[in-house]
């Protein structure tokens, strides 16, 4: 396998875009990504298109890669269109990777797109519900009842087990929001206070308003090619590719104690890029609910069990801390476009690394960085993708 | 009224004869999955699994109240994991009799499986299907 490096990010901004289709909301993402790494449209090999829930939500069943690319002036190349719920946009970058490492290709585009709003969020939430399995959804599960009480997450009986606090979920909120004040692409950019997020409407019970994610438009692109080559594009840094593993989840009886399916993807990610948990110097993971972010950072091997509180409140995890983690807002304040989200976390993470981000720029560049995606639920109590990348400069 | 998913539940009109959902057990391990599935996810066997009765009664693995629902659903409502003595733990909404309300349930406690409409909307009204409610009578159901 030959080593791959990303030489260009693209983002567009995320929010509530009425006016733009995909095709309008992914032009920015792509042409930022291709100005970014220094590459022309003719120097793209192979494209992979990461989107969710554009065929029940806007009506394009078949072939979004295709037009969405079109718009932006990339055809005749191989497209690959995917789709793996919240995780989509991290596996087409997985894609583009494979294509590169393989030797198949020499320069790859990835691009996740979401349209989320499109005037009735009623349909918006039932087409979420549709990345569970049909056996779940069709029963009227909600997926962030996944997060509250599914067996391989139940934040519920973290707050009995641990004696975590309402308080202890905002945490992530409230230092997410901050970071996504600083960052001009996030959906939400008030800083919360811990009495907002714990007073704002319950959702699902223990989760509140602004513990969740929210509806969003959005895009990002990267583009990947042979490390090799990767200066004859651009005079930027390239960011090197250590690791991109892709899981599925797996079918668990009760009192399986098998470690759950995050870690096992992070841990190979890990041993893949020839690191450990401690080297690393940033973070963008899959906070989907807020206080997940709790969890995920026992699960990426940050700390013990139930120790996730102590890292926001000892400020390890902050902006300004040791290690920080979703310094662009994460998904519940940058926005959560789902089939976008994997590609925004890499952009982050890009922008950090090279020292473009701007007001939320973490003071000590980080060299080390990794991204967490997940998405999708089985009715083998597990989610059904996980997604993991470590980067290096 | 039709049955939403009559692979999955058995509502027999037999004098005496209770519902319940129906299972896969694998002939080679033991096994015992819901919903049904034709390879065993322990031994990894295809072919060896055979349909059995299951779910008559559970235990509640945990709950939580959805303050909003999709389309043709109704809120707030319960939401809940059951555990089946038998070894799978299933998604189940709540009898529709019971108070949505902080207290009516408890994590732990022992339930049967009832047979009622998937929810009281024009979408889903025609459609059986299971629900768990405590096994005591207890616990404030409406009459």
């Amino acid at each position: 396998m030959r080593d791959v490096a990303i030489i260009g990010v693209g983002a567009h901004p995320t929010g509530r875009f009425m006016d733009k289709p995909l095709k309008a909301l992914a032009y920015p993402a792509i042409w930022g990504a291709l100005d970014d790494a220094g590459v022309k449209v003719t120097d793209v090999n192979v494209a992979y298109v990461g989107n969710s829930l554009g065929g029940l939500l806007t009506g394009q069943e078949g072939v979004r890669g295709q037009v969405v690319l079109q718009h932006s002036g990339i055809t005749g190349i191989p497209i690959v269109n995917v789709e793996n719920a919240c995780a989509s946009a991290m596996t087409a970058l997985r894609g583009a990777w494979l294509e590169v490492a393989s030797g198949a290709a020499d320069v790859a585009l990835a691009v996740g797109v979401e349209k989320m709003n499109v005037g009735n969020n009623a349909r918006t939430i039932s087409a979420l519900s549709g990345v569970s399995e049909l056996d779940l959804s069709e029963l009227g599960m909600q997926f962030t009842t996944s997060y509250a009480i599914h067996p391989k997450i139940n934040l519920k009986s973290r707050m009995q087990e641990y004696g975590w606090t309402a308080a202890d979920f905002a945490k992530p909120a409230v230092k997410n929001s901050y970071n996504g004040s600083l960052n001009p692409l996030a959906q939400h950019r008030k800083p919360l206070t811990i009495e907002e997020v714990v007073q704002s409407r319950v959702i699902v019970d223990p989760l509140t308003l602004l513990m969740c994610s929210s509806i969003s438009d959005g895009a990002a692109a990267a583009v990947v090619c042979s490390a090799d080559i990767a200066t004859r594009f651009s005079s930027k840094m390239p960011i090197k590719i250590a690791s991109c593993v892709l899981q599925s989840g797996v079918y668990r009886l009760p009192h399986d104690d098998r470690p759950d399916s995050a870690t096992t993807s992070a841990y190979a990610a890990y041993e893949k890029a020839g690191i450990g948990p401690e080297d690393l110097d940033a973070i963008e993971l899959h906070d989907a609910m807020a206080p997940s972010e709790l969890m995920l950072y026992e699960r990426l091997g940050l700390c013990s069990p139930g120790e996730g509180p102590k890292l926001i409140d000892e400020h390890v995890t902050t902006l300004d801390g040791r290690l920080p983690v979703n310094p662009s807002g994460g998904l519940c304040s940058r926005g959560h476009p789902v089939g976008a989200t994997g590609l925004l976390q890499i952009c982050e993470l890009v922008w950090q690394m090279r020292g473009e981000a701007g007001k939320r720029q973490i003071e000590k560049r980080p060299k080390v960085t990794l991204a967490q995606n997940q998405g999708g639920l089985l009715l083998g109590q597990d989610s059904a993708v996980y997604g993991c990348t470590i980067l290096k400069s | 009224m039709k049955i939403l998913n009559p692979d999955n539940l058995r509502v027999s009109t037999e004098p005496g004869a209770t519902p319940c959902l129906l299972g896969n057990r694998c002939q080679q391990c033991g096994t015992i999955v819901f919903p049904k599935m034709p390879v065993c996810p322990s031994c990894h066997r295809n072919g060896a699994m055979e349909e059995v009765e299951i779910g008559r009664t559970g235990r509640l693995y945990s709950h939580t109240i959805a303050h909003f629902a999709p389309k043709g659903f109704i809120a707030p409502s319960f939401q809940a994991f059951i555990d089946l003595p038998e070894g799978p733990r299933v998604f189940s909404l709540i009898g529709s009799k019971y108070p949505v309300e902080r207290g009516v349930l408890e994590d732990g406690m022992e339930m049967r499986l009832i047979v009622e409409p998937l929810a009281d909307t024009p979408e889903h009204r025609d459609e059986l299907t299971y629900k768990y409610v405590p096994a005591s009578k207890a616990n404030g159901a409406k009459a």
